[in-house]
């Protein structure tokens, strides 16, 4: 094998060891078990909410923040974590189709715990599932 | 649950072996059980797809399937033990160029990059076992939405949630549903068993194709370049569907690749490349892209073939692909609402931004850019890398492979054309788009590129047997 030759195996080599060091500290840092990730929390806020729901349908959706803010930047901050949160309803309450809209007769309500939000217009508490969490119903 | 889910991967690869063994052209070129193994185990997970597509299409997402797909499982194990018994004594033997032992130095390499990969892979699951945003906005979301939609499980491609792309095509979806039927309810071991099986599937594939066509030291060393881009083992564990594509693109490569050394005894090489291309299009929507480029890439083999030899691997690839155009066909009509990205297209913003140069100016750019930047690991980039590696290593291209490479290389750059001019005549947000999709585009042809690379570049033991 020629020095050259030596030399192109031997770079393949360091990048693999590179690497591979990289995935053991990556290994050694991960949670010893799963479920204390931000979505699986997320997602157990709303284990109740998800039985009290019917088994198919639409339902409606709003909940904070506003996506508001003083300057373009907080606003698009405001709106991410708006839609984050609207997605992780949604995907918490599937099969249900989530639409922000107060048009159907449900809306499920997705506050910051502790908030006393406004909520919309010919609605009211169906039932509240405590940190923020409330499922509306329209006014007959 | 985990045995319910590991019978969920076994039903799924022993089938797509024992397939393949059923339609594997003995008179051409004998089984390999490397090869076949790796492409078994992907043709399998694309058949137990569409299998659980066409069975929800008829009764729903029941519990019954795992049952019916297990006994489907049992009748092609018997005709292909069969065929098999009957083969080993019609075989002729395999022509490879494999030549000497790779060094002991590159095996534990190997060992030690698939333990540390593997260990990141579980690692980054546990971290996030619901994958990426992604993931759970779509993929994850969709699969859930059958899974416990039960008999309105179609509610799952609403167009009243466009966001989450209820377009987008069933493969990683429904095999995430299917592994919670075998393993009777929802667990996020189903999707992340899915991922590994995609990502480490397409490095034993690689590997296996590798020391199959070249040698085993080859094969060692493509498979440390992969297991070693970051990128694609931290994607692998994000369950989006680009690394399950990759799969699915490298399947076809591989089937050209046979059917470019053994297409004159043999058609069914052509025919697997076609059903594998038609599986990548069940995957994600760049897999239809890949179609029209694939029969290009073919076309252009063809100055150097004669018509004839293309014309009969067009005719076998088109074979090959039909089944899943039809399958596609029947999801898009039936089930699936307009593509977003069609769906917000006009025509004279369309032509406002193939007037623009700078649209031209700044996608060539980032191109360049996540090319050269690409499997950076902190010791460098893998473009480099392998740039380098090809420069010490040196070529050499077999003479029955010449076919191959002109059609793989013509694939790969056309595919990245096709990229590039989506980019410029269809992206809304194009810096914002080319920042979060262009990295993950190359990924999926990631593993094709490094095949194609090992395929011509000298192998080591080649390299150690010239002094």
């Amino acid at each position: 094998m020629t020095s050259r030759t030596r030399a192109g195996l031997a770079l393949v080599l360091l990048y693999a060891l590179a690497s591979s060091a990289a995935w053991i500290r990556l290994a050694a840092t991960a949670p010893a078990r799963a479920g204390s990730d931000e979505i699986s929390s997320y997602e157990r806020r709303f284990l109740e909410l998800r039985t009290a729901l019917p088994p198919h349908g639409v339902v409606g959706y709003v909940g904070d923040p506003d996506p508001e803010g003083a300057t373009p930047a907080q606003r698009n901050a405001t709106s991410l974590l708006h839609f984050k949160r609207y997605l992780l309803a949604q995907y918490a309450l599937a099969p249900v189709v989530l639409i922000e809209s107060t048009e159907p007769e449900l809306v499920v309500g997705n506050f910051d715990p502790g908030s006393r939000p406004s909520l919309p217009r010919g609605f009211q508490i169906e039932r509240d599932f405590g940190n923020g969490l409330v499922l509306l119903r329209r006014r007959p | 649950m985990t045995p319910a889910l590991t019978l969920s991967l076994l039903v799924s690869a022993a089938a797509g072996v024992t397939l393949l063994r059923c339609v594997w052209p003995d008179r051409a070129v004998a089984w390999s059980w490397p090869l076949g193994t790796a492409l078994g185990t992907a043709f399998g997970l694309g058949v137990s797809s569409v299998l659980l597509y066409l069975w929800m299409l008829a009764f729903g997402p029941t519990r019954r399937f795992p049952l019916v797909e297990s006994g489907l499982l049992i009748v092609v194990a018997i005709v292909g033990l069969a065929r098999a018994r009957w083969a080993a004594r019609a075989a002729p033997p395999l022509g490879s160029d494999r030549a000497g032992h790779p060094r002991g130095y590159l095996m534990w390499a190997g060992g030690l990059a698939l333990t540390a990969a593997v260990a990141a892979f579980l690692g980054l699951v546990r971290r996030q076992p619901h994958g990426e945003w992604d993931a759970w906005m779509n993929w994850d979301l969709r699969a859930r939405m059958m899974f416990r939609g039960g008999e309105s499980w179609s509610n799952a491609f609403s167009s009243l949630i466009p966001w989450s792309h209820p377009d987008y095509p069933l493969m990683v979806q429904s095999l995430v549903v299917r592994s919670w039927l075998y393993a009777g309810g929802e667990t996020m071991t189903g999707p992340a068993l899915v991922a590994a099986t995609f990502t480490f599937g397409t490095v034993a594939l690689l590997a296996a194709a590798l020391f199959t066509l070249r040698s085993a030291g080859q094969a060692i060393v493509a498979s440390l370049v992969l297991l070693s881009t970051p990128f694609f083992i931290v994607h692998g564990a994000s369950f989006y569907g680009d690394v399950p594509v990759g799969l699915f693109f490298l399947v076809a490569f591989v089937c050209l690749a046979l059917d470019g050394r053994h297409g004159t005894a043999t058609r069914r090489f052509a025919v697997l490349a076609g059903l594998a291309t038609g599986l990548a299009m069940w995957t994600k929507n760049e897999g239809v892209v890949f179609i029209p480029t694939v029969v290009a890439g073919i076309l252009v083999s063809g100055w150097a073939s004669g018509w004839p030899r293309v014309r009969r691997r067009l005719v076998g690839f088109g074979l090959g692909l039909l089944p899943m155009l039809l399958v596609a066909a029947s999801f898009k009509l039936r089930l699936a609402p307009r593509n977003d990205l069609l769906a917000t297209l006009g025509i004279e913003r369309t032509l406002g931004w193939i007037a623009d140069p700078r649209r031209y100016f700044l996608t060539l750019r980032e191109f360049v850019t996540h090319v050269a930047t690409f499997g950076n690991n902190g010791f460098g980039s893998a473009t480099w890398l392998l740039l380098a590696y090809v420069l010490a290593m040196g070529i050499r291209r077999r003479e029955d492979d010449r076919l191959w490479t002109n059609t793989a290389a013509t694939v790969l750059a056309l595919m990245l054309a096709g990229h590039y001019v989506v980019f410029v005549t269809m992206a809304y947000d194009l810096p914002r788009l080319l920042n979060s999709s262009l990295d993950r585009l190359l990924l999926q042809l990631w593993p094709s590129a490094l095949l194609l690379l090992f395929m011509v570049v000298r192998t080591p033991e080649e390299a150690a047997s010239r002094t």
